[in-house]
């Protein structure tokens, strides 16, 4: 005898309160395939506040961050990016249709508004911009593409959470354009980071709810 | 007492499982027949035989395609399904709030 043998009963009728909580089992089971938010806030989160506040330490002195300072934000974010995408393949592995185009679709848009914002900032380089308006720009026009973009998901999925989110980033880089340098990069880390960890925690805490 | 009959190819165990996880996913997605095998934790066997009186009611629609070269099964609720699916849950509640 082992467990592979078909039950006998799984052609039986079940219990009407059974069959209730049958299909709320089986849409819990259902959320596998779906990402976690939360894990990817506070991945995000983490990363920018680890690469940010890398930056505000070393800049805050002499006004330019130290290489080691770069190297730790690149760092950060590059684990953040490869965290995502191994858990949202990992999760969505086997679905194919139409959340599948639309999640392809989302995350392409990813890379072309990046291209488009570094093809931005080199242009602001070329028109002799300084260093100080580059970095500035840099920034603010990053966090616009994340918050857009996470407004974007939110409404794609129906995250009110993530259009949120993504509202918050958005003005958290216009606010660290207006802060100005170097204490833009202390907004970005903990308005910017300490956000999306907050954001996590306000998942977590309302889906166990 | 309200005459409310419950979906007979839904109303048994393992299709209902089948069914419920299936209209969890989002209207036309499909789902590899080894994902769904593993998010109900049946035998390939069962879940075949219970996909085939599924796809005989129309509830279900079984697409085989190839990835590269190996081929894959994918599974997805129809339309009808869907309807059947939300009829008997209605139903359901129906039965159990009359009961209360």
């Amino acid at each position: 005898m082992t467990t592979d043998e078909p039950r006998p009963d799984a052609d039986a009728a079940p219990d009407l309160a059974d069959a209730l909580a049958i299909i709320a089992a089986q849409r819990a089971r259902a959320d596998d395939t779906r990402p976690v938010g939360a894990l990817l806030f506070g991945v995000w989160g983490a990363a920018w506040l680890v690469g940010y506040g890398a930056l505000w330490l070393t800049a805050r002195d002499d006004g330019d961050a130290s290489l080691l300072a770069v190297g730790v934000a690149i760092t950060a974010g590059v684990v953040a990016l490869v965290v995502t995408i191994t858990h949202v393949l990992h999760r969505t592995r086997g679905i194919a249709g139409a959340s599948a185009r639309e999640g392809a679709l989302y995350g392409l848009a990813w890379p072309v508004a990046f291209l488009a914002q570094s093809m931005i900032v080199g242009g602001l380089s070329q028109a002799g911009a300084s260093g100080e308006v580059i970095s500035l720009a840099a920034n603010a026009i990053a966090a616009l593409v994340v918050g857009l973009l996470y407004i974007a998901g939110g409404l794609l999925w129906r995250a009110t959470s993530m259009y949120v989110l993504g509202a918050w980033m958005a003005l958290t880089g216009a606010a660290a354009a207006l802060t100005g340098f170097p204490d833009s990069y202390l907004v970005m880390a903990v308005a910017g980071g300490g956000g999306m960890l907050v954001g996590a925690l306000v998942v977590t805490v309302r889906s166990r709810g | 007492m309200a005459e409310v009959e419950l979906d007979p190819v839904i109303h048994a165990q393992a299709r209902l499982r089948v069914v419920a996880t299936l209209a969890s996913l989002g209207a036309h997605d499909r789902i590899a027949f080894p994902r769904l095998q593993k998010l109900l934790d049946m035998t390939a066997g069962n879940l075949s035989t219970h996909l085939r009186r599924l796809e005989e009611a129309d509830y279900v629609l079984i697409t085989k395609t190839h990835e590269g070269r190996t081929p894959a099964t994918y599974v997805e609720l129809t339309l009808a399904g869907r309807l059947a699916f939300q009829t008997y849950t209605q139903s359901l509640r129906a039965l159990l709030g009359g009961a209360s």
